[in-house]
């Protein structure tokens, strides 16, 4: 493919960048005792990006042949020509970058290859009739397995030339279980970057499952917390939705541009002295984080990039373009969710660093709070104001964990929140694999980190 | 791409589609389905106040069922030279399965009474420079009107197209449609102080159309960034929220009308499981469906599995009058068939629920509830999560304001936790006014009473 893209490039002298893609998604789910739906979707093709007279073109083709891939290069051509009146702030050059050249194979691909749709079928319908016989209480429960298998080559005019692949299956139980007309719902998942055995290894499936249905029967019988601002302690899911809501969004140079509450502060405190942040392409600590990519969608190398050193702001996330504006190098942070998407900058795997404490300390030392466990979602707004919603809620009162709650959500002021960082944990872990980050289009990140000890504005009674 | 060439594309594609499904008949494949989606856009986006990017792009995706003795297979492709071998892959899928339900099979085909011509033939006209156009008179209006309003992004888009499904069983329908749409996010800037993200967008069948509703909806974006900038925090409260309509549908109503979906009702995951003519909500609230109004956007003939659409009630005077089934679910729930209610398109499986809900409105003036007296907030948007189970919803209030003694004041940091189904009895008004969201769905003011609102100031 490398060479078809390189060879529809060979007469071009501005800047063109042509992006393979191909992506399979597999999904197979069980419920009520039978399988309910398997599905493989395959989606290929080529997106077409130029920069001419100062703006960007962009065109797609599903058609893999080099007639269309160059009549797709003089669409984007002529789509930019037209664009380039209107645009105020041309965009002089792209900055050099450490660009991919060479093939990059994901690990898991081949254990990905050789298990057959018996066994992924077998694994979710077993797991389901178990779960579903644990508690009279458990209405329905609903097992999913999936795998995306992307191959991506990517060729520049500027030098970028790379073919990479990579898995990454997930793994979901979703249950509701109901008593007296009142009906809770208890969800656990888990995705990696990588092959089943790296999928299953900290937690297996049945242990996936159990905490699933568990939540939902505990969560009869819970209730709402007192609403309010309150002392936390976060688990690492609720740090990983923490770090990537409140933080993530704002230090991405695209928002920074806009006027987020991260313009202006490179060099400024935003956080203890005892939070580190970062945001890499690899998986930091632990292997298989769900958002780890060989090689971003503009073909450069990924960094490990350090946006909070000991709570001082230093680094946002960069594409080739704000790189350039900013005068930094690009951090490896342009992806692209379909073939027909336009890279835009993305979180990869972001997570705080691990501290000193335990957290067995850290609970002993807290006398009036909650423990909270288990992500939902989150969002986080311009102004550092962001909200994640949590499962369980359990309240902590002199030293001890007592009451499960429900979890509802929790909001508050990102650098706020980062600053009122008190304790962090040894332990780490990446707990956000299985989701997706939605900002135009989707994509594929983690987070995650120790536990963290700090104040947040909780939703309740 | 103009609506010749779609048309031709879509005669060609009637063809190929019907050889397949015959060849695979032919070869022992007696349930096939494909489902046709095909798209050309051109689109223009913003970023930064400024304009971003053109792009041009085109698709068909296909998303095939083979159901083989009670089990399924399911393909999604957009690879047209190999969609016969993706029919063989989706039986094979369906072959392996162990779990056979013989309710699942492919609907008979039924008459189609509206045909839809939602294809305007002035868009033919137009191309990326009205987009580039439309692009430039929204940056004068952020210039001139909403200086302190910055646009993080926007997209302008033209886009054309068709959608076509052909059966074994000898269902066959397509439609095709072309629309203008446009839509931004953003927020007030003022020095060190930064507003709330808000967003607006529009969409129409032909030029006119799309201009009036997009100028309107820019000006509305403009307002709700102006409006959430000075924004601070205020004391916890219980009491009333007013829901303007976009905040009604998103959060409030999504969790109700979910819970009418024919798969949530047999898996036991419903509140609304029997409750067939009995009073669910507040006699204030009146609510059908209705795909067969060609003054909407997005109205159409048929479902996913290219069954008739009709005008139904779901809620008349808070009592409920109907679920929303598919053909297998409808099967299951002991019916004759489906109500025509399957969603979806090329990349997903039929799934259940209304395509054009419609609010009845109240006789309330929503400004009469601008003043009403003691504490109201009023909820521009939630950002937050909500439960399909419990009905369960909390989040974060975004663009609000608290509305106290006849004053606006707009305000951040609020929590509001409740339950969409407790909810719907605690509807204490419904406007006379309201919006027609994406141009397709009537949905009116509502003020509740009986909130928790949490804030972090106190008393």
């Amino acid at each position: 493919m490398r060479n078809l893209l390189r060879e529809c490039l060979a007469e071009e002298s501005g800047f063109v960048e042509l992006r393979y893609h191909h992506k399979e998604s597999r999904s197979f789910f069980a419920e009520r005792g039978r399988v309910e739906s398997t599905a493989l979707r395959k989606r290929t093709g080529v997106g077409v990006r130029v920069l001419e007279a100062g703006t960007w073109g962009f065109a797609s083709t599903s058609d893999i042949s080099k007639s269309s891939i160059q009549n797709a290069i003089q669409v984007a051509k002529k789509a930019a020509r037209l664009s380039s009146a209107l645009r105020k702030e041309k965009i002089p050059n792209l900055p050099k970058a450490n660009f991919a050249i060479g093939d990059f194979i994901g690990k898991g691909i081949e254990d990905f290859r050789n298990r057959t749709v018996e066994e992924k079928l077998k694994l979710v319908l077993d797991i389901q009739n178990a779960a579903a016989k644990q508690s009279a209480k458990l209405q329905s429960v609903g097992c999913g397995y999936s795998e995306i298998y992307e191959e991506k080559a990517i060729v520049t005019t500027d030098g970028a030339d790379s073919f990479f692949s990579m898995v990454r299956p997930e793994f979901r139980v979703s249950a509701v279980a109901k008593e007296d007309g009142k009906m809770e719902s208890g969800s656990h998942s888990i995705g990696v970057t990588g092959g089943w055995d790296c999928l299953f290894r900290s937690q297996s499936p049945t242990e996936i499952s159990d905490e699933a249905c568990k939540t939902a029967v505990d969560l009869l019988s819970s209730s709402l917390p007192d609403g309010g601002l309150s002392t936390v302690i976060l688990s690492p899911s609720i740090v990983g939705l923490l770090v990537h809501e409140a933080i993530g969004h704002t230090v991405e140079a695209d928002f920074v541009l806009s006027g987020s509450v991260a313009q202006g502060k490179i060099g400024h405190r935003v956080g203890s002295d005892l939070v580190t942040l970062c945001d890499s392409g690899y998986s930091e600590y632990y292997e298989g984080a769900g958002g780890s990519i060989p090689v971003d969608d503009e073909g450069v190398i990924p960094t490990n990039t350090v946006i909070i050193k000991n709570g001082i702001l230093s680094s946002y996330l960069h594409n080739r373009e704000t790189a350039e504006r900013f005068g930094v190098a690009p951090t490896g942070s342009a992806r692209a969710w379909e073939y027909g998407d336009v890279p835009l900058i993305r979180m990869r795997n972001t997570f705080l660093m691990p501290g000193n404490s335990s957290l067995e300390e850290m609970i002993a030392n807290t006398k009036d709070g909650y423990y909270l466990d288990g992500a939902k979602n989150g969002q986080a707004d311009a102004t550092g104001e962001f909200m994640f919603a949590v499962q369980k809620a359990y309240r902590i009162q002199n030293g001890k964990i007592t009451d499960l709650l429900k979890g509802v959500t929790v909001s508050g002021l990102a650098f706020d929140v980062l600053q009122n960082v008190d304790m962090v944990s040894k332990e780490f872990k990446w707990d956000l694999g299985s989701g997706h980050c939605g900002k135009g289009q989707p994509a594929k990140v983690d987070a995650g980190g120790p536990y963290v000890r700090t104040k947040v504005l909780l939703g309740g009674k | 791409m103009d609506r010749n060439s779609i048309e031709k594309r879509l005669n060609d594609q009637k063809d190929l589609l019907s050889n397949l499904v015959k060849k695979a008949k032919t070869n022992g494949i007696d349930q096939v389905e494909i489902y046709s989606s095909y798209g050309y856009s051109e689109d223009v986006s913003l970023e930064k106040n400024d304009l971003n990017n053109c792009t041009a792009n085109e698709e068909n995706m296909f998303g095939i069922r083979v159901i083989h003795e009670g089990n399924q297979g399911f393909i999604i492709s957009n690879h047209i030279p190999s969609l016969y071998q993706s029919i063989e892959e989706a039986y094979s899928l369906a072959k392996s399965q162990s779990t056979p339900d013989l309710d699942l099979v492919l609907p008979e085909p039924e008459s189609i009474q509206n045909h839809f011509n939602q294809y305007d033939d002035s868009l033919d006209s137009m191309g990326i420079e009205d987009l580039v156009a439309s692009a430039k008179e929204a940056l004068g209006w952020r210039n001139d009107l909403y200086s302190k309003v910055n646009i993080d992004s926007g997209d302008f888009s033209l886009s054309k197209g068709y959608k076509l499904i052909v059966s074994s069983k000898g269902v066959m329908a397509h439609e095709l449609g072309a629309e203008l749409s446009a839509s931004v996010m953003g927020m007030g800037v003022d020095g060190d102080l930064v507003g709330s993200f808000d967003y607006d967008s529009a969409s129409g069948f032909d030029k006119t159309q799309f201009q009036t509703l997009w100028k309107k909806a820019f000006m509305n974006f403009g307002d709700k960034c102006m409006g959430a900038l000075y924004a601070k925090p205020i004391s916890g409260f219980q009491g009333k929220v007013l829901l303007p309509p976009e905040a009604v549908y998103s959060f409030f109503l999504g969790l109700f009308i979910g819970s009418l979906n024919g798969t949530s009702l047999r898996k036991g995951k419903s509140k609304m499981a029997g409750k067939l003519g009995e009073k669910v909500a507040s006699p204030l609230l009146s609510i059908w469906d209705d795909p067969t109004n060609d003054r909407f956007m997005g109205s159409t003939g048929f479902d996913r599995e290219g069954l008739p659409t009709s005008k139904k009630s779901v809620l008349t005077e808070g009592v409920l009058e109907t679920y929303f089934y598919n053909t297998y679910e409808a099967k299951k729930a002991g019916l004759p068939k489906s109500n025509g209610c399957a969603t979806g398109g090329a990349q997903s499986l039929p799934g259940c629920g209304p395509k054009q809900l419609q609010i009845a409105p109240g006789k309330s003036s929503k400004d009469e509830f601008l003043k009403l007296p003691g504490k109201t907030l009023f909820v521009n948007r939630i950002s937050g999560t909500k439960d399909g189970a419990s009905g369960d919803f909390s989040g974060v209030i975004k663009g609000g304001y608290l509305l106290e003694n006849g004053e606006k004041i707009p305000v951040r940091e609020v929590q509001i936790v409740g339950n969409a189904f407790d909810a719907l009895n605690q509807i204490e008004a419904i406007s006379k006014e309201g919006e027609l969201l994406g141009e397709s769905s009537f949905v009116p003011y509502m003020l509740l009473d009986g909130f928790t609102i949490t804030g972090v100031t106190e008393e």
